[in-house]
């Protein structure tokens, strides 16, 4: 929890939802767990304001709440990670796209516009959406089955997940009503699909009132779902860029037959047997030409230095577990030891991975089994414990309080934990730093962009009127040259940034993800 | 002899307590036949025993000795220096000692005899003026006179360290310097050649990137490709030995040095054989740059003075300004 995170936070806030949300949001961060009455004193805003806010936040699952210690007042939490899946909005859709096509995208593209909603409304809503985008279909109706097959293999495969939903007091047993909602879902309820009337659908697509039998049943995406995909990407690229494209299949289906009898987040994974993979493998295609050397390519995964597998014993063949953790720390290592040198220079990250494998490391070392030069080494050395990245350990020979340098050791170290902190705080700084240039660039020209929307919106209502070509030239001239110049000069800014703001995302999204692993 | 104490090589005296006053001329190596007999037997009892002989056993070994003729056989070994002397607790004893060199230097004296043992017993590490002062206990004029003469009769040598430049240290003139000393094929002068070792550097890497791309389509499985990917220092240091490229016989030591550096650059993975040698392949990084170095912010220089107010924001940076063009 930094200042900087507290910043991003407000930024991505306002972007999103505007100002008098982000000042909630703001508040909610620099105060922990609050009131309603509470939010509205400090930040001088109307109640009926902060309900609505809350009301926003709560909806996209940006804010909890639970009871004081009263008892009797809601208290509201603000989930920062959460707030970060705003960004990630792109990439979830791409990733459904990729996976389940077009109509899921919609159905997911849905849900991340609304927060929440019931089965029935949602598929409705998807395949209006459809039918607008695609002209040449005008029966909306078409999509409804395949929406709702879709919707249900997101639910099975987990991408979506049911509400928690307000509980009945029990006052037999002595609970009293407290004016605070209880949610709760049953874990055998959280992914099981819905069953859709599909008639009602059609009537409720038609604009008729309809029961589709899910009335009070509501749904949203499930974040960590779509961040365990995520994570098997980064792994699996990692194993393909080290070994190659078949170690990295095989990965995948470790990873596969993991989550069969796994939690998908835990630090290590329970043993996946050879003879599984195998068969799974063979299954998969008979004629697959990694079959024969399937166990040389685990004992290579395995014997890699970056230790993803480990063989925990030899029944059925060999049983293989996956190191989610040190994975992690080793992929988080290698992003650091990337930053310096980009940073540094190759020079600097030749230092750094030196004092990582003699953990405690004297100067003179460094420099004699570097092979850099004396002055060199220690100027690299230095800046690299200036920027943070390593730590100086003093070990004194003797306890006299006068001890010279000369009767004491200097050792460098890293403590990885504090260097990964540290890069996500820069990663959040750079993040928010792109993100005021980018709101910058388009408050500088914003009477620019609101003249071209202007000029682009007289142009396709004329055009909807069936005006001739040369009206319509005539409008686009409307807008000098140079100012078309500085317009596709300042979109190409805008988009040079956004795109900045995603890659940043990742390095977020790989420190925040060891972080997590290191606190498990 | 953990408990040993060494003493400074001086003549001993009959008496307890010696000093130079009190020392005994040291008798001409002609002078007494028997007394050669006795230095013969001394020597003979000292080099029988491996630990630390004392004088009262001697006494006991060779009851015929009168304890001057012992003190003048023990001074005439220790002139030869086959024997030498420690305190233990606050008795002598005697070791044997091979006998060294210094007989060699022709017309020297005493105190030149004895800064040549030193020298020599520091090998080819060399030994510091100032520890020679301590050990010699000379002063310094003294001791510079005779360091002086005998590097002129080209019995020494002195060699400049590459650790602290203004460093000199003295050994014998025959010996090849250690490569702590003179930092190995490295240096030139004292200077660290870090182009050429750069050079290597690369070279290396070139070759086994060359491995790794030669197995690319091999059919025989994955570890039979990573073996053939693989090579051995030897197989290194013979391709940089045909490249020609180092003036210097360079070692396999030397090529594991840089290899190792190659390990530290992340682009090679160092595995260790069952007969304990080293083998080195090629290896790509887990991931691209990260995300964060591919903005202006990753690799700025004044990332941290940056914030939303003062000289230097985001919204008049020339760094991003200029990234953004």
């Amino acid at each position: 929890m930094s200042v900087l995170l507290g910043k991003v936070c407000s930024l991505i806030l306002e972007e999103h939802f505007g100002e008098i949300v982000s000042k909630v949001g703001t508040d909610l961060f620099q105060w922990g767990p609050k009131p309603l009455a509470l939010v509205a004193s400090s930040t001088k805003l109307s109640i009926d304001k902060v309900k609505q806010s809350l009301c926003v936040l709560l909806q996209y699952g940006l804010a909890t709440f639970a009871p004081g210690k009263s008892g009797r007042v809601a208290e509201y939490t603000i989930q920062t990670e959460k707030i970060f899946s705003l960004l990630r909005y792109p990439r979830y859709l791409y990733l459904i796209k990729s996976k389940f096509g077009v109509e899921a995208e919609t159905l997911v593209e849905e849900f991340l516009r609304v927060g929440f909603d019931s089965a029935s409304r949602l598929i409705v809503k998807a395949a209006t959406r459809l039918q607008e985008s695609q002209k040449g279909s005008d029966n909306a109706s078409a999509y409804l089955s395949t929406l709702r097959d879709k919707f249900v293999s997101l639910v099975n495969k987990q991408f979506l997940m049911r509400c928690p939903s307000p509980t009945p007091v029990d006052e037999e047993k002595g609970e009293k009503p407290t004016g605070i909602p209880n949610l709760t879902v049953s874990k055998t309820q959280l992914h099981l699909p819905p069953t859709l009337n599909m008639k009602a659908l059609t009537q409720l697509l038609e604009g008729e009132v309809a029961d589709a039998g899910d009335e009070g049943v509501y749904w949203r995406v499930n974040f960590d779902r779509f961040h365990q995909d995520f994570r098997d990407q980064i792994m699996v690229a990692a194993i393909a860029r080290r070994i190659d494209d078949n170690a990295s299949e095989i990965f995948q289906l470790l990873l596969q037959l993991m989550y069969i009898r796994t939690d998908p987040w835990v630090r290590v994974s329970n043993p996946i047997p050879y003879s599984e993979l195998r068969d799974t493998l063979r299954k998969k295609d008979p004629q697959s030409p990694i079959l024969p050397h399937l166990d040389q390519y685990l004992k290579i995964i395995e014997e890699d230095s970056s230790g993803f597998i480990t063989r925990v014993g030899d029944s059925g063949g060999g049983q293989f577990c996956i190191n989610m953790h040190k994975s992690f720390e080793a992929l988080t290592w290698t992003c650091i030891e990337n930053i310096i040198v980009e940073r540094f220079g190759s020079k600097a990250a030749r230092i750094f991975r030196l004092v990582k494998d003699r953990r405690f490391i004297e100067q003179e070392k460094i420099q004699q089994i570097a092979m850099i030069p004396a002055r060199e080494a220690k100027q690299l050395t230095y800046r690299l414990m200036h920027e943070n990245f390593l730590q100086l350990q003093e070990l004194r020979k003797t306890m006299a309080t006068n001890a010279g340098p000369n009767k004491t050791f200097f050792l460098f170290h890293i403590d990885l934990e504090e260097v990964a902190r540290m890069i996500l705080d820069l990663s959040y700084k750079a993040l928010y730093n792109a993100m005021n240039r980018r709101d910058f660039e388009t408050n500088e020209n914003r009477r620019l962009i609101e003249k071209k929307n202007r000029i682009h919106s007289i142009a396709l209502s004329l055009q909807a009127q069936g005006a001739p070509a040369e009206q319509l030239q005539e409008i686009e001239e409307m807008m000098a040259p140079p100012e078309v110049d500085l317009f596709n000069k300042v979109m190409r800014r805008v988009q040079k940034l956004s795109e900045a703001e995603l890659h940043l995302e990742e390095t977020i999204f790989l420190m925040q993800l060891f972080l997590s692993y290191n606190m498990q | 002899m953990a408990m040993a104490t060494r003493v400074k090589q001086e003549p001993v005296s009959p008496t307890s307590s010696s000093s130079r006053e009190l020392c005994s001329p040291p008798p001409a190596l002609n002078s007494s036949i028997t007394t050669s007999d006795y230095e013969q037997r001394i020597l003979l009892l000292l080099q029988g025993s491996t630990k630390p002989i004392s004088d009262k056993e001697i006494q006991n070994e060779i009851p015929n000795l009168s304890p001057q003729e012992r003190a003048e056989a023990i001074n005439s070994l220790l002139k030869q220096g086959s024997l030498e002397i420690f305190k233990q607790g606050d008795k002598l004893v005697y070791k044997y000692k091979e006998p060294s060199s210094s007989s060699n230097i022709k017309g020297a004296d005493n105190e030149e005899k004895i800064v040549y043992s030193i020298i020599e017993k520091a090998g080819n590490k060399g030994i510091w003026i100032r520890d020679l002062r301590y050990e010699s206990n000379l002063i310094v004029v003294t001791l510079q006179k005779i360091l002086k003469n005998l590097e002129n009769k080209k019995i020494i040598k002195a060699v400049k360290s590459v650790s602290a430049s203004k460093k000199k240290v003295y050994m014998l003139y025959s010996l090849e310097p250690d490569s702590s000393v003179t930092g190995g094929a490295w240096y030139n002068d004292q200077d660290f050649e870090s182009e050429f070792v750069d050079v290597l550097n690369q070279q290396c890497f070139r070759f086994l990137h060359q491995k790794k791309e030669a197995v690319k389509n091999c059919k025989d499985g994955p570890i039979a490709a990573q073996n053939m990917a693989s090579a051995s220092s030897k197989d290194v240091w013979k391709y940089i030995s045909e490249l020609g490229i180092s003036k210097v016989q360079l070692s396999v030591q030397d090529m594991e040095t840089i290899l190792n550096t190659l390990v530290y650059d992340g682009k090679a993975e160092r595995t260790v054989l069952a007969d304990g040698n080293h083998m080195y392949r090629a290896i790509e990084s887990l991931l691209p740059p990260p995300g964060i170095v591919r903005t202006p912010c990753g690799v700025c220089p004044v990332f941290n003075q940056c914030s939303d107010i003062g000289s230097i924001n985001p919204k008049k940076c020339v760094y991003m300004t200029e990234w953004l063009e």
